[in-house]
């Protein structure tokens, strides 16, 4: 299958994530797990790189974290979206639609 | 006794990423094996999937440690030691107060200077502007036939519109 590697423009992957905590709490795993299926699977984040942003997002106040037990059991840490994270989710999604539809226009007139 | 404590913090954190870690390495392990991989293949495939795993704990332990309470109230305190001095030094008639007043803003700013360069190590710096995210798009044919607003939609659209 052909793919194409491509940076993730700044900012896109804490927009994924805000999107999907919107619906519920969910552990690491679980928010990867999510964007695939969303994604039809077209797009594919690296794991390992979705915790640096987690922390990040954490720091910033638009998530908050804490330890429960997982579907099997285990102790995981759940991650959910706070007030502010709610409002960054707003504005992230604004600022995407935005830059969609500059995109496209140019794509359509160039 | 300080350095006992940061110490600890930081070992602390250090389980704590850890275990988070692990958790999501061994359910990716799982999976793969429920796909039919083999152990060991299934072993190589989590960790390649995963990425450089020592780099993303420290990653994950220096935001940590810098977001740390205790770290945050030490800011905030010398936030305030400076203001204070500035405050004496700008309304304080007596030059032997106002002197008081640069000594404080200069402990404060000093000792800020100090905590900011402690943690400007190559890996806080990679945390503080962030590594690239990793991203990859298949152009491939495994997508069903779709409605025609389905193709035109970028996948990052798909995950943001799913309600």
């Amino acid at each position: 299958m052909a793919s194409a590697r491509t940076d993730l423009m700044q900012g896109t992957l804490e927009l994924l994530i805000l999107k999907t905590l919107a619906r519920e709490s969910m552990h690491g795993y679980g928010i990867v797990q999510r964007i695939h299926e969303a994604a039809e699977d077209l797009l594919k984040i690296e794991d390992g790189s979705l915790y640096p942003a987690l922390y990040r997002m954490e720091e910033r106040g638009w998530i908050q974290s804490e330890w429960g037990l997982s579907e099997n059991n285990r102790r995981a840490k759940f991650y959910q979206l706070t007030r502010r994270g709610r409002k960054q989710l707003e504005a992230e999604r604004a600022n995407w639609e935005r830059i969609s539809q500059a995109v496209n226009r140019v794509l359509q007139t160039a | 006794m300080t350095h006992l404590f940061k110490r600890f913090a930081r070992t602390a954190i250090n389980f704590e990423v850890e275990e988070e870690l692990r958790f999501h390495i061994e359910l990716l392990r799982r999976e793969y094996i429920r796909q039919g991989l083999s152990p060991e293949a299934a072993q190589g495939a989590t960790l390649k999937r995963f990425g450089d795993l020592e780099h993303i704990k420290n990653q994950c332990v220096e935001i940590s440690r810098r977001s740390h309470p205790c770290m945050r109230a030490l800011k905030s305190f010398l936030l305030l030691v400076f203001l204070t001095g500035f405050l004496v030094r700008v309304f304080s008639a007596d030059a032997d107060v106002r002197q008081i007043g640069n000594m404080l803003m200069a402990v404060a700013a000093l000792s800020r200077l100090l905590l900011y360069a402690r943690g400007l190590s190559p890996s806080s710096f990679l945390s503080r502007t962030g590594t690239p995210s990793r991203l990859i798009l298949h152009a491939g044919s495994q997508t069903p036939v779709a409605a025609d607003h389905e193709r035109t939609r970028t996948p990052v659209e798909r995950v943001i519109s799913d309600e």
